[in-house]
Order: structure tokens, then sequence, then C-alpha cells
């Protein structure tokens, strides 16, 4: 059953081998995919001003609002941030982004700039243990962006494909095979 | 062209992107809700000034308060929680504002029970705490705030109108 599939694989990709006219569309259709992506990511950058439009819950520490594997969607584009609100925050010399609620703001008079402090829903204490050793409060700067929406259970595909690095090869190659092997007409 | 794995990507790909409609269905089901639909508040008051007090160079206050709010007409059937939080605002001269959450509490739309919050001489979860010594005397604002959390679909906020909100003003004097 399985040979059966590979063996008529193998003879598709061979015959697209063979036929070059056909092989230049099937490749430009695979890289339109591929741009397609990459414009609409590029694209929704540019609306949000964030530089990570869309991560991936990967802690429990705002359950039960979020669970690990929800995608939440961010906007970076308003510049004030209000307490209450759920945000995307980097803390220096740390890859993994934290999404956390703000506990704190406190507006300073003469320059009008924010220090905050935030805190996981689920956590027992605020997040001056997880910011770098010595800081005290985040800068505006350091948010990547407000959480506006969330969508469920589609972030498990993320956090499979990071736990298990052999699952991205296999995946990538089959889709492009596909789009490689599928013909319309 | 009509493989297994032909009809297979189909059945997947098409479950995908019903899955997705009927989301952004859902997500848009309830938009406007909150116009006809909003939460009663009754009372939030300060009860009590437990203490004032200057605690490793920056003023503390500890105080109680008294809470009672219906948040049952914010839930809809796209709403997992409400975060409901109790904000402390005030102006010093180092800061132009500062908010401050000094309460807060998660109510699950699958515990409809905790959806009546009926709370007197609560003490604060979080302490009033200054970025200075800028405390003493100053007038606090008191307001109740929440966060809808959908299943799906977009977050949005809601909050007490600032003209029913309460004030009280804090001693001159450390206490």
């Amino acid at each position: 059953m399985i040979k059966d599939i590979i063996d008529k694989q193998v003879f598709e990709l061979k015959k697209l081998w063979a036929n070059k006219r056909q092989l230049t569309f099937q490749v430009l259709n695979l890289a339109m995919i591929v741009f397609s992506a990459l414009m609409i990511w590029k694209g929704l950058m540019f609306v949000t001003k964030s530089e990570s439009p869309v991560v991936v819950v990967l802690s429990g520490s705002m359950e039960p609002a979020f669970q690990r594997g929800d995608i939440l969607f961010l906007n970076n584009a308003k510049h004030q941030v209000f307490v209450g609100d759920v945000v995307v925050f980097k803390i220096k010399d740390r890859d993994i982004p934290i999404v956390h609620r703000i506990l704190k703001v406190h507006t300073d008079a003469d320059s009008g700039e924010v220090e905050l402090l935030t805190k996981g829903d689920n956590n027992r204490v605020d997040d001056r243990g997880l910011y770098a050793p010595g800081q005290l409060w985040l800068k505006r700067e350091d948010i990547l962006g407000k959480a506006v929406g969330t969508l469920r259970y589609v972030g498990m595909v993320t956090i499979a494909l990071n736990d298990y690095p052999v699952l991205k090869y296999v995946l990538v190659g089959m889709m492009g095979l596909f789009v490689l092997t599928n013909k319309e007409g | 062209m009509h493989t297994v794995w032909v009809r297979l990507n189909g059945v997947v790909f098409f479950g995908l992107t019903v899955l997705l409609c009927l989301s952004c269905l859902a997500a848009i089901s309830k938009i406007g809700h909150t116009s006809s639909h909003a939460p009663v508040i009754e009372k939030l008051e300060l009860k009590s000034l437990r203490s004032l007090k200057s605690h490793g160079g920056v003023d503390r206050a500890l105080l109680s308060f008294d809470l009672k709010a219906d948040m049952t007409p914010a839930f809809h059937w796209n709403i997992k929680q409400l975060f409901v939080y109790v904000v402390a605002s005030y102006e010093s001269t180092k800061n132009r504002n500062n908010q401050i959450v000094i309460w807060d509490k998660i109510v699950e739309s699958i515990h409809p029970e905790d959806m009546m919050i009926e709370l007197e001489n609560v003490f604060v979860k979080y302490a009033l705490v200054d970025q200075g010594d800028e405390l003493r005397g100053k007038d606090v604002k008191l307001q109740l705030m929440w966060d809808h959390m959908p299943i799906t679909g977009l977050l949005y906020m809601g909050e007490q109108p600032l003209s029913e909100a309460s004030s009280f003003t804090l001693p001159t004097e450390y206490q």
C-alpha cells in the first residue's frame, strides 16, 4: 500500500523531470506559495508595528485564559499601555518572549515615559524575579505588543515542530512534494 | 489524480478551513454585546486604611475595601473568563499618573456562582506602593475594571465609569 504510493510519487517526479516546461511551472507555483506566506507575515509586521505579530503561548502562567498551544495576535501600533493589558515582552539576553498582564503603570511627569510591572494571572508573585538581575521595571520598548485576539490549539503544531525537529523536515518535504506532483490538469 | 494522499490532503485542508470559519463566526457573533449588557457595580469604596508606612525607602499603604458587583451581564457564549481587577490611581510630583492593581479575581464562565461578587472589608492582594515617598496626603481613586477573555476571538476591556468611581484621601502623616 505505502510502497504503491511511494512508487507512484517517484514515477510522478520522474515524469515531471522529463517535462521541463511542467517542472518550471510547478517550481514557480511552489515559490509563489512560499513568498505569499512571507508577504503576509511582513505585511502583518508593518500593520501591527510588532516584530512578532503572532506568538504561541508556551507556558501555563496565564491559565485558564491562555493555555499552552494557543496563539495570540499582537498589536503594537498603539503607543499607550494601560494597567490590565495582556502584553508580550522581552527581557534582555533572553530569547523567549513572555505573555503576562500589566499590574502597575507609572507615567513620568517630565518625559511621559512609563515604567511597568507585570504578573502572570496564574502566578503567585509578580515578575521581578523573571526580569534581568537588578531590573525593577519594564520600559515601553521592551513590549512587543498587546494581545488583541486569540485562537486555540493552532500553536500546538509549532510546539510539536519545536519539540521534534525531524517533524519539520518531514512536513516541509511532504508539502513540497505535493505541490510539485499535484497538477490541476 | 485521485490518490489516497490527494483525498486525505483535501479532507484535512477543508476541515481546517471550516474550523477557522466557525471560529471567525463565533468571534463576530457577539460584537456589540457590551452596549446592551453592562455589569452592575453597586459599590466599590475604601473600608479602612490599615497602615501607611515608609517601607524600604518607598511609601506603602495597606487597606481594605468593600466591593459589590454583578458581572453576569458581561458573559456570553464566547467568553471563557473575566479578569476583574481594582485599580488605584493617583498623581504625584514624580509621576503624572500612577495606576496600581490592588486586587484581582478570575471569574470563569463555568462557575456562575462567582459572577456575583460581594465582598466586605476585603484586604488588598497587592499593596499600594509608590515609586518614591509621595503617598501621604494624596487623593486616590478606586475603579473597577475587567478584561473579557474569549474562547476564540478578540479581547476587550470594560471599566466602571469614572464619574461613578469612589476616591479617598490618604493621611498626611505615617500611621
